[in-house]
């Protein structure tokens, strides 16, 4: 089975999936509590499908871009459960989950998948239709995007940078979905598709969050 | 028992196997030194980042080296710490102890640094008071026993490791401090000047923050100054501080020996002058008992496990994490 682990963004989500589609999965508010809430939310899943991390077989990661801390909860946790496994380890990204979630409600147009990086900046990635490649994600202020993105109108914005900057979107003519956090059940249909085209998962200390953001050089010189 | 233990509190990211609560079978420690160098301290995100690369890399490192395939529990420091490096090796351990279905264990990391000469030290004798100094941490604390402890004080402002990397960059020694003082300070004379020793006849507490101030002023006042005066100066007063301090309660908690701990620990004018300091026997852990790894982790989590059992997987990272001191203690005299 797959196990998938999504903490990107606001909410800390788990999901189960056997070859082909999710069979238990749970998403809760994370509210910046990632650490306390993922671990027994594991637990939970597993157990409602009445399974043990013995039944598990792969584990998937959204690898961001999102909220650095989140994003390294989720990956640390994956890297603790595949290499105690001796498994390995699939990457997403939380633009991907996020394009085929709008897909996955019928929409036929172009998408951009959109994150709030904070301070002011998100993180974007486009797709052109159903099926088609997630871009590499970059990262731009809200006002950039929108007045980029009026120029090929029929583009729908989601994520959770598409919700926050709603009203910069919308005044620049464009629609915005009401699909804010990435998916973990959606995010265990897109690495349990890749498996079936024959790719390899990587070894847990292979995974690396995705930051498109250099460090903030700031010294702490409190309470270390 | 072996007890894996992991330790991503500030800049090291460390694995280590522990048998029995003090066999030390393999300790792990991935320094992040060079990544943090240029910027004469410790950056929290460069430190989170880093955590994520190093850490699997040790934790399999140290399994290895101690030819096990499982760990019959897994500790891991859960506070004090920057909360972004915490998180890392939080979640991590947590991961591993679910997948391998053994026990997990939080530890306070200044607990650990306790247990840093319990590992060294078969015989120690108790009560102990322990001077425990780093780049973070500048406490006193009287050790009963194993599990209880008092703070007897603490510094109000800048630690200990910390006035030593402020001086040195303000000197242009490089980072991390510590070591580059300790080195310049042997070609220096400590008597060419006289830096202040804050609430030295007070208390328990310190208070190093005035200290680099005063050693601005005097190279301001003379810029001819040597380097190696002022950094031997500068040494000297933090030593004497710290050890007077230490003496002072050594003697009115009727401890039977004094303990050295953290990074500061490593410095080699505090580990000559503590044995003359106190007319009990010290205990001077080695060198990479003294800086933070996950052998003290371990050990401290194997002691946790028996006393208290494992902790909930929700277990939260604490920055500001305190030692717990439940037991009833009189007052010491100052
Ligand atoms: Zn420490």
């Amino acid at each position: 089975m797959l196990l998938g682990i999504e903490t990107a963004a606001g909410l800390v989500g788990v999901a189960l999936a056997d070859a082909h589609r999710p069979v238990s999965g749970a998403w809760l508010l994370g509210d910046r509590r990632h650490a306390e809430a993922l671990a027994p939310a594991i637990d939970h899943v597993l157990s409602q499908a009445g399974a043990t991390l013995a039944d598990v077989d792969t584990i998937a990661v959204d690898v961001g871009p999102g909220l650095f801390t989140g994003l390294r909860v989720g990956v640390a946790t994956a890297q603790g459960l595949a290499e105690g496994l001796g498994i390995g380890i699939v990457e997403v990204t939380s633009v991907e989950v996020l394009a085929r979630e709008a897909y996955g409600c019928g929409w036929e147009g172009p998408v951009a998948a959109v994150v709030d990086a904070r301070r002011g900046e998100v993180f974007v990635a486009r797709c052109a239709g159903p099926g088609a490649r997630v871009e590499t994600p970059s990262r731009c202020s809200p006002s950039a995007l929108a007045e980029e993105l009026a120029s090929a109108p029929g583009t729908l914005v989601v994520g959770t940078g598409a919700t926050r900057y709603a009203a910069v979107f919308a005044d620049a003519g464009l629609e915005v979905a009401g699909i804010a956090e990435p998916s973990p059940r959606v995010l265990v249909e897109i690495a349990a598709g890749r498996l079936a085209t024959g790719a390899a998962p990587v070894p847990p200390a292979a995974v690396r969050p995705v930051y498109l953001r250099e460090a903030d050089a700031r010294i702490n010189w409190v309470q270390r | 028992m072996n007890v894996l233990g992991i330790e991503t509190s500030c800049d090291e990211t460390a694995a280590a196997v522990v048998a029995e609560g003090r066999l030390v079978r393999s300790s792990v420690v991935s320094s992040q030194i060079d990544l943090h160098a240029r910027f004469g301290g410790v950056v929290p995100e460069i430190a989170g980042r880093a955590h994520v690369e190093l850490l699997m890399p040790a934790v399999a490192e140290a399994m290895a080296r101690a030819g096990i395939e499982r760990p019959d529990a897994v500790a891991v420091t859960y506070g004090p710490g920057l909360v972004g490096s915490l998180l890392v090796g939080l979640s991590a351990a947590k991961g591993l102890a679910m997948a391998w279905r053994v026990p997990f264990v939080g530890v306070n990391h200044l607990e650990g640094h306790l247990f840093a000469p319990v590992i060294e030290e078969p015989g120690l004798p108790w009560p102990l008071v322990v001077l425990l100094v780093s780049g973070g941490h500048t406490l006193l604390v009287e050790a009963a026993a194993p599990g209880r402890y008092r703070l007897l004080g603490q510094t109000i402002d800048d630690a200990a490791g910390e006035a030593f990397d402020k001086v040195a960059r303000y000197l242009g020694l490089g980072y991390p401090g510590g070591p580059a003082i300790d080195r310049v300070a042997r070609e220096g004379d400590a008597s060419a000047f006289s830096f202040p020793r804050a609430m030295l006849g007070e208390g328990y507490d310190f208070s190093f923050s005035g200290l680099k101030t005063s050693v601005v002023r005097t190279v301001e006042r003379h810029p001819s100054a040597s380097t190696p005066d002022v950094a031997a100066a500068f040494q000297e007063a933090v030593v004497d501080v710290l050890l007077t301090k230490a003496a002072r309660a050594v003697r009115a908690v009727g401890a039977k020996g004094l303990c050295l701990g953290g990074g500061v620990a490593a410095n080699s004018l505090l580990r000559r002058r503590a044995p003359e300091a106190v007319d009990v026997p010290t205990y001077l852990p080695s060198m990479a008992m003294c800086t933070d790894n996950a052998a003290m982790v371990a050990a401290a989590g194997t002691f946790r496990l028996a006393h208290d059992g494992p902790s909930p997987l929700s277990l939260a990272a604490d920055p500001n994490l305190f030692l717990d001191f439940s037991e009833d203690f009189s007052e010491p005299e100052a």
